[in-house]
Order: C-alpha cells, then structure tokens, then sequence
C-alpha cells in the first residue's frame, strides 16, 4: 500500500478518530438522529479538516510556537464561518437542518487534534490527505450511527418510511430512546467494542 | 538573513497580518454571499406562508411565481385590529379569504417561528407552519414536519367572540419545544383577536 493510500485508508477503520481515539463524540450524539443531517455535517466537517490541515500545513515553518494553538484556531474559525456562510448561500435548506452544529465543527476536537498532531509536521500533501481521511472516518460513524438510530427511532431512512405500516398494526413500536442522545452513546460504545475485538485478535 | 521566528516583534507582527488578512476575506465573503442569503431567506418566508395557507405543491423554485398569484393584500394591523401605516402586526391576505399571520416564540435552544393562516370567517385554522432555529433535529425539531402541522387544520381559536386556548399532541420527548409553540399560537392570537372578532360574519 502506498503511503499516501495509506494515509487516507487507516483513520477509516484502524485509527478512526471516534472509534479509536474518542475525539469528536460530542458532534456524533447531537446529529445522528437523522440521516440527512448526518451526512452533511459529515462531509461540512471533511472540507474543514482537509483545507485547515492543508493551510495550516503550508504556514508550519512560519507560525511562532508560542502562538500556534491560536493561529490555528484562527484558520479553523474562518473556514468554518466560510463552509456556514456558504451553505446559507447555496444550499438553504440544508444550513437550516443543521442550524448551529456548523459553528461547533470549530470545537471538533478532530479537526485541532490532527493540526496539532500531523500538519505542525507533515507536508502539505499528506496533511490534506490525513485531513481527508480523518473527515471520512468521522463521518463514516455518524452515518452508521445515524442510520440505526433513524431506523429504530423513527422506523424512517432518509425521512422516507421504511419500516411498513403493517409492522406497527401488528404492534412494532419505534423505540423512542433511539432519538435521544444517550442511546447514540450506546450505539458509539458497540461500534468501538466490534472494532477493539476484531483490530486486537490480528 | 533569518528572523527569528519566536521573538516578540515578530510574534506580534504575525498575529497582526494574520487578523487583517482573515477580516478582510470573511468581509468580502459576507459582502459576497449576502444577496444569496437574503434571497433565500425572502423565498423561505413566501414558501412558509403559502404551506400555512394550504397551497399545494409549494416549493423554492415556483414560490415567488405562486405567491404573486395567491397573495392579494398584506398591510399592517394596530392593537385594535385596524389597518394602519404604522401598525406592528403583519397580515398577509391569501386568496381573499385567508389571512396569514407571523408568530414568534421560543423553544428549548433558541427562538422558533411559524405561520398561521386563519379562514375568512376569523375562528377557524387553514393551517400553521412552524419553523425553528436550534431545536434538536427528531425530537424539537420535529415541529417542521407534515405531521406535527396538518393537526392543526380545521382548529376552532374562537367560540361565541372568545378566544379558545389551542390543543393539540405535544411532542414526545421534547416538552419545552411543545410548551413553546402553544404558548406562541396563545400569544398571537391574543394580539390578533381584534381583528378576527370584525372577521365574524
């Protein structure tokens, strides 16, 4: 596997931010209700990641130590405001849906964890790689996630009924504490237990 | 000749050009943006009080089309119920025989919004149409959907010249959003009751 495939590849699964690092858990319960949601926050929070790891990652050698934390959350700000300014723009609809979830991708923890962690050392092609890759292994969860709580919450995918009418005459029951936050918790907590089981036994 | 990248000066000079360079392109960004947005924003408000007001079939593209169609009037209402210049409650008038009010309240996280359109005879509901800003999605959030608003529909506000106070199945698991719209329909109407008491044939 070549290094930059690599780099993209293992945030998926082997080094994925929620599922092995534990970073961003707090984004990953608030908007995994829903699908939709889910996905667009999933790929606002990729473009954020990859462009401040590539910026941040072209201004390494110039940011003074002292002030970096601050420089990079400077960046981070201003992409953000940008991705949030423009969904307002363009996609109208959707920056509603997510309301003020797109401001706190500047608290993500994913998204100062990589800056600190690779673009302060790495190149600027890697880092937006490893930014892409982190950006893609979060919102790989908060799909999973979301799609489970979705189906047992509201017996709906994407807002469409999948669950059929005839399940709920026969007495199915959506199970309401799948659309409240702390089943998201439970759900999150699985998904690391088959993950651990299955990455430690190799 | 190097600079040494962890003196004060250059520190100071740094953090300086970094600030002005990130104002300025987020004004440009803004400047930029901002005739979308409030475009968008303007399509939102007539796409809302359209739905309230059960025109079918509504959506971003044919909005400013139907609304030029559907709304015949829209002015400005005093506390007594009189169209006047300067008046602080909208009315928009759907068709000739609806009239579409604003409402404004607040819900768990921050402010929600709706519409409410209300029959020619002033005491019955044609529909209502909420909106909202940071309710959770599935659970506040629910109050966007189809199947929160059509309960609505066909709702008496007023019985024999008095407002009646709205009922209507809250939302499971999202009670401060649910107390939230009652008690803005509640309110609005109050402010509105004037004029709806003239309504009556």
């Amino acid at each position: 596997m070549s290094q930059f495939k690599k780099l993209l590849i293992e945030p998926l699964r082997k080094a994925n931010p929620i599922t092995v690092l534990v970073l961003g858990i707090c984004s990953c319960l608030a908007v995994t209700a829903q699908l939709k949601p889910a996905l667009v926050m999933g790929a606002s929070v990729t473009v954020v990641t990859a462009l401040s790891n590539l910026i941040i990652s072209l201004l390494r050698k110039g940011i003074p130590a002292r002030i970096r934390i601050i420089v990079q959350l400077v960046v981070v700000a201003t992409l953000v405001i940008l991705v949030d300014q423009f969904l307002k723009a363009f996609v109208y609809d959707v920056s509603k849906q997510l309301s003020v979830f797109v401001g706190l991708i500047i608290t993500n923890c994913i998204v100062m964890g990589r800056l600190e962690a690779f673009a302060m050392s790495h190149k600027p092609w890697e880092s937006f790689l490893d930014g892409l890759g982190n950006g893609l292994g979060y919102s790989l969860i908060l799909v999973i996630v979301a799609f489970s709580r979705e189906l047992f919450g509201s017996g709906t995918l994407f807002g469409y009924q999948v669950v059929p009418q005839s399940f709920y005459e026969a007495g199915y029951q959506n199970n309401g504490l799948m659309i409240l936050p702390p089943m998201a918790l439970v759900v999150v907590g699985v998904i690391i237990w088959i993950n651990n089981s299955k990455t430690e036994s190799k | 000749m190097k600079k040494d990248i962890n003196s004060n000066g250059y520190i100071f000079l740094y953090a300086t050009v970094l600030v002005v360079v990130v104002a300025a392109l987020l004004t440009g960004a803004v400047l930029w943006f901002h005739p979308y947005q409030e475009r968008n924003e303007k399509n939102e408000k007539r796409i809302h009080i359209l739905r309230a007001a059960g025109i079918p079939d509504v959506n971003k593209d044919n909005a400013a089309k139907l609304f030029e169609q559907h709304c015949t009037a829209s002015f400005l209402l005093d506390e007594n119920g009189n169209a006047t210049e300067d008046g602080t409650l909208p009315l928009f008038v759907i068709d000739r025989r609806i009239s579409v009010i604003p409402m404004q309240g607040s819900g768990l996280w921050g402010p929600i919004s709706g519409y409410l359109a209300i029959d020619g005879d002033g005491s019955t509901i044609v529909g209502a149409n909420f909106d909202h800003k940071s309710e959770t999605p599935g659970l506040g959030g629910e109050i966007t959907t189809e199947k929160f608003q059509s309960q609505f529909s066909g709702k008496q506000i007023m019985k024999n010249g008095q407002l009646v106070p709205i009922e209507f199945d809250a939302i499971t698991g999202a009670t401060k959003t649910s107390n939230g719209v009652k008690e803005m329909i509640d309110k609005t109407l109050e402010s509105y009751a004037r004029f709806f008491e003239k309504l009556k044939p």
